[in-house]
């Protein structure tokens, strides 16, 4: 399909219920550093249509809506996009929006600080004799909370809200704004199911005004039961785009994977010994509103020597699960957990380190020291260790990290190379050292090959197994239902902070996992 | 099939959906009422007990002016430092930045006898280029404002002593020394003061009288009184102060500032940009709010309140002190406007708060002074009243938001 192809107002056809584009975009293509995530894509949108954006992490989804919605400015891209009939070349977000389209970004950005009819009119104050109406300001965001039927005080401090009224408040200031396209970039992640069917339920009042609207979402149900077209997106490339009820969910998945996945053969079998963890009951709240319930009720156990797998898509609660096990949630958390048959409480890091634990988080940034030395990351759970009075063995610390590098297959130059020179890769075995070198039996990792090329993350794996040979109990903490599949024993499905089902042996793969963490 | 949406018009009459919404929202009060009333109610506690220690003296005419005139340097340098504070900028350079412009201003008048006026407006002028100076360091360069400031401290500092030699540069002419020793005689500052209450309540009445045609706010009585009467009450113990003696020019000349900063913080465009960027960066600029040219002209109006600062500073002491002139002013500016309930993390913060702040320290040092304290206890005792203002203010909007 070539940009000049809209059949704008021709179309006079009874069937479809939609006859007028809104956005028509063709031969999209978008190139970064090492990888082009977007290939010669053309997409349109009926104005009025309901689009629901799918794919894998890396599929190109994120890129698309950031070129419909002028964060990538136009000319950074190849291919021309039509919004209405007219071209649509917009140098910012502000442009964007100004013309019509506007992205509601997965993280919702509002100034909490500020009243819900200060963050309505940001930027767009109504003025009278150069000073600001406070009076015409109240009025016009009452008018557009009214026009989008928002029960909410326009007095009211923007953080006292809850997400999803938030995320409607934001919705509600881009109707106000003469909007054309409605993006939302997985809106449902953060809420909870009574809080996306608000959402969902207003999004359906903007069909009836025309507004076309584009929803990311890694939930099948849910694009299922709202959109009026399913577009399916992997490498680079649009790989399905059909109407919502002439497909089957099995299609859009395969069409997601690209490929029917062969068993793997690398899969270690299971020598699970004695219990090393168990948790039971646990059930964590969220750290602003403690009514929002993050995981609900999750036990499991991990015996030594095997590997766990605990799979959600991103709002299941698998992430906060894992912190909350290591107690480095920082929100309230409920559970009775017992390392190696006794029970223990863990109340933070310095507990869970005592006890054997070790955590890897989602973001190598939030672990690794970048301006310090592969000797001092690796040795930081250790100096955690005690009162902090015991002299340093300087000789041994030395001989430990040399030794852990080896056996890690670490590639720097020395023990002493800063930690920024490293690769993903190599960043992520640095802190397997810290946990070996600290003496942890039982290791937590959350997400540990995220962004790591694709050679590397083979080889992490195979340390897992290694370490999981040797008696270590593993629970991996992941969206990377590939990767689970590969190093797994078994792996336990949440979504929306529930155990939704557990897969093993033979019925442990990708399309089975993703069937049950998606399906609602 | 509509084409668009098309965003709800108001054109002075509103749909009756919106006035009934509206009509339920009793309240206009702000979230930060509570909070401005407990400084007002420590400050009282404050007041009572120095009226009670020191026989009456403190609160005498006399003394609440002399009050007034020790509060106004610090006033005026917390005016800028709530502004800048609000976009999570810090600006440690004020005192040497003022004293600097004083030197500018001594070294014209005193040294090469240029008309006090004209080196007035050229001390402002320095002022102002120190604003965009460390303003283009911070929006354009990108260095953080404590670093940029921090510098500025020390070498604005430095080149004061430099220019001046380590000298005192005094007299300065006897022009300037009056105005800022001099008053407004107590009938035209009575005038004066009313004048100030009938202009504050036409602007309230306006505002009101809009919200009601548009339908916003049905307790029109109510909402009037509430508005007028801090004010009320206000103009009478001002008046009171004033009726022997007049106003300081100098208090005049914050009040002024006050204002006019007020102004533009609450009620323009600029201002509510302000907010915007210090409660949350990434929203301020996803809305198309230019974030480098507004912290800029933050600078910028910065360096003005240096030069109207410095020029204050130095014709009250009638002369310029390259040294010690305005030395620690940038600590008592910044823990006036955190007493005054602005947030370090940004977003929050009133320039009238901060004056309430700046007269809470200002109080402590006046009464203790009157009580013979020594200034040892001076310090200790507003350091303590800093950590207690500040973990007030952090317990309590805890607790407002649950946690």
């Amino acid at each position: 399909m070539t940009g000049d192809v809209a059949p704008a107002g021709s179309a006079q056809d009874a069937d479809r219920p939609f006859s007028k584009w809104a956005m028509v975009a063709g031969h999209l293509t978008k190139s970064f550093p090492g990888v082009r995530a977007l290939d010669d894509v053309s997409v349109s949108i009926y104005a009025g249509e309901i689009a629901a954006l799918l794919g894998q992490n890396g599929a190109g989804k994120s890129t698309l809506i950031q070129v419909m919605s002028g964060f990538h400015p136009a000319g950074s891209y190849s291919g021309r996009i039509e919004l209405g009939g007219n071209d649509y070349r917009p140098a910012d977000t502000a442009a964007a929006e100004q013309a019509g389209v506007v992205l509601v970004p997965q993280e919702v950005s509002v100034v909490s600080q500020m009243s819900v009819a200060e963050n309505i009119c940001l930027n767009a104050e109504p003025t009278r004799w150069g000073f600001v109406d406070v009076s015409l300001r109240l009025a016009k965001a009452q008018a557009a909370l009214l026009d989008f039927e928002l029960d909410v005080d326009p007095h009211r401090e923007m953080g006292s809200l809850d997400l999803a009224t938030q995320q409607l408040i934001v919705i509600a200031r881009a109707l106000s704004k003469n909007l054309k396209l409605l993006i939302l970039d997985e809106p449902t992640a953060a809420l909870t199911e009574r809080e996306s069917l608000r959402l969902f339920d207003r999004i359906r009042t903007l069909r009836a005004r025309g507004v076309a609207s584009i929803f990311v979402s890694h939930r099948l149900s849910e694009v299922f039961s709202i959109s009026d077209r399913i577009i399916v997106m992997r490498d680079g490339h649009i790989r399905g785009d059909h109407v919502t009820n002439e497909v089957s969910r099995a299609d859009v998945v395969a069409e997601m994977l690209g490929h029917a996945r062969v068993e793997t053969q690398s899969r270690p079998a299971r020598r699970a010994g004695d219990a090393a963890l168990e948790v039971r009951r646990l059930t964590v709240f969220d750290e602003s509103a403690e009514h929002r319930v993050k995981v609900d009720g999750l036990s499991l156990a991990v015996a030594k020597g095997e590997v766990v797998g605990l799979y959600g898509l991103l709002g299941s609660g698998c992430v906060e699960a894992a912190l909350a096990i290591y107690g480095a949630w920082r929100g309230v958390v409920d559970a009775e957990i017992a390392v190696l048959g006794d029970p223990v409480s863990v109340a933070g890091p310095p507990q869970a380190i005592a006890l054997g634990l070790g955590l890897m988080a989602q973001d190598r940034r939030d672990c690794l020291i970048q301006d310090q030395s592969i000797l001092d990351n690796m040795m930081m759970a250790t100096i955690a260790k005690g009162i902090g009075l015991q002299s340093l063995d300087i000789a041994e610390r030395r001989r430990l990290a040399i030794s852990l590098m080896k056996t890690l297959r670490i590639k720097a130059e020395s023990v002493d190379a800063e930690m920024r020179t490293l690769s993903g890769g190599n960043q992520q075995k640095v802190q397997i050292g810290r946990w070996l070198a600290a003496g942890a039996q039982i290791l937590i990792l959350v997400d540990p090959t995220r962004g790591v090329d694709v050679g590397a993350r083979g080889e992490i794996n195979r340390i897992w197994s290694r370490l999981s040979e040797n008696g270590h109990a593993i629970l991996i903490a992941s969206s990377d239902a590939e990767e689970l599949v590969d190093v797994c024993h078994r792996v336990i499905v949440m979504r929306n902070g529930r155990k939704v089902g557990e897969l093993s042996g033979a019925t442990l793969n990708e399309k089975e996992l993703l069937r049950m963490a998606a399906d609602g | 099939m509509v084409d668009s949406v098309s965003p709800p018009k108001i054109n002075g009459e509103l749909s009756a959906m919106v006035q009934r919404a509206l009509a339920n929202r009793a309240h206009l009060a702000r979230a930060a009422t509570l909070r401005d009333s407990m400084l007002l109610m420590v400050l009282a506690g404050v007041w009572a007990f120095f009226y009670f220690a020191t026989d009456g003296t403190f609160l005498t005419q006399r003394n609440l002016l002399l009050l007034a005139l020790q509060t106004s340097i610090v006033s005026l340098a917390a005016i800028s430092a709530v502004m800048l504070i609000v976009t999570r900028n810090f600006d440690l350079s004020v005192g040497s930045a003022v004293a600097f412009v004083g030197v500018i201003l001594a070294l014209l008048t005193v040294k090469y006898d240029v008309n006090p006026w004209i080196s007035v407006i050229a001390a402002v002028s320095g002022g102002v280029a120190m604003g965009v100076w460390q303003g283009l360091w911070v929006a354009r360069i990108g260095v953080s404002s404590f670093i940029v400031t921090l510098a500025g401290m020390l070498y604005f500092r430095g080149l004061s002593m430099i220019a001046t030699n380590g000298a005192t540069v005094a007299p300065l002419p006897d022009a300037l020394t009056d105005l800022a020793t001099g008053f407004l005689s107590p009938a035209l500052s009575i005038s004066l003061i009313v004048v100030f209450l009938g202009g504050y309540l036409a602007l309230r009445i306006s505002e009101l009288n809009r919200a009601r045609s548009l339908g916003l706010a049905p307790q029109f009585g109510a909402d009037l009184f509430s508005a007028t009467l801090p004010a009320a009450v206000a103009t009478v113990v001002g008046i009171w102060i004033v009726s022997r003696q007049g106003i300081p020019y100098l208090v005049l000349l914050v009040a002024i500032c006050a204002t006019a900063a007020e102004l533009l913080m609450r009620r323009t465009r600029y201002g509510a940009r302000l907010y915007a960027i210090g409660g949350n960066p990434e929203a301020a600029r996803l809305s198309g709010i230019n974030v480098k040219q507004a912290i800029f002209w933050n600078f910028v109006i910065a360096g003005f309140g240096y030069g109207i600062t410095g020029v204050a500073l130095t014709a009250r002491v009638s002369g310029a002190i390259g040294g010690t002139a305005g030395l620690f002013l940038e600590l008592d500016a910044i823990a006036a406007a955190i007493i005054g309930g602005t947030s370090l993390s940004g977003g929050r913060g009133r320039v009238i708060g901060a004056l309430l702040g700046a007269l809470l320290m200002g109080s402590l040092n006046n009464g203790m002074s009157l009580m013979n304290v020594p200034t040892f206890y001076q310090n200790t005792a507003r350091g303590v009243v800093l950590l207690l203002a500040v973990a007030i203010d952090h317990i309590g909007r805890a607790r407002r938001f649950g946690r």
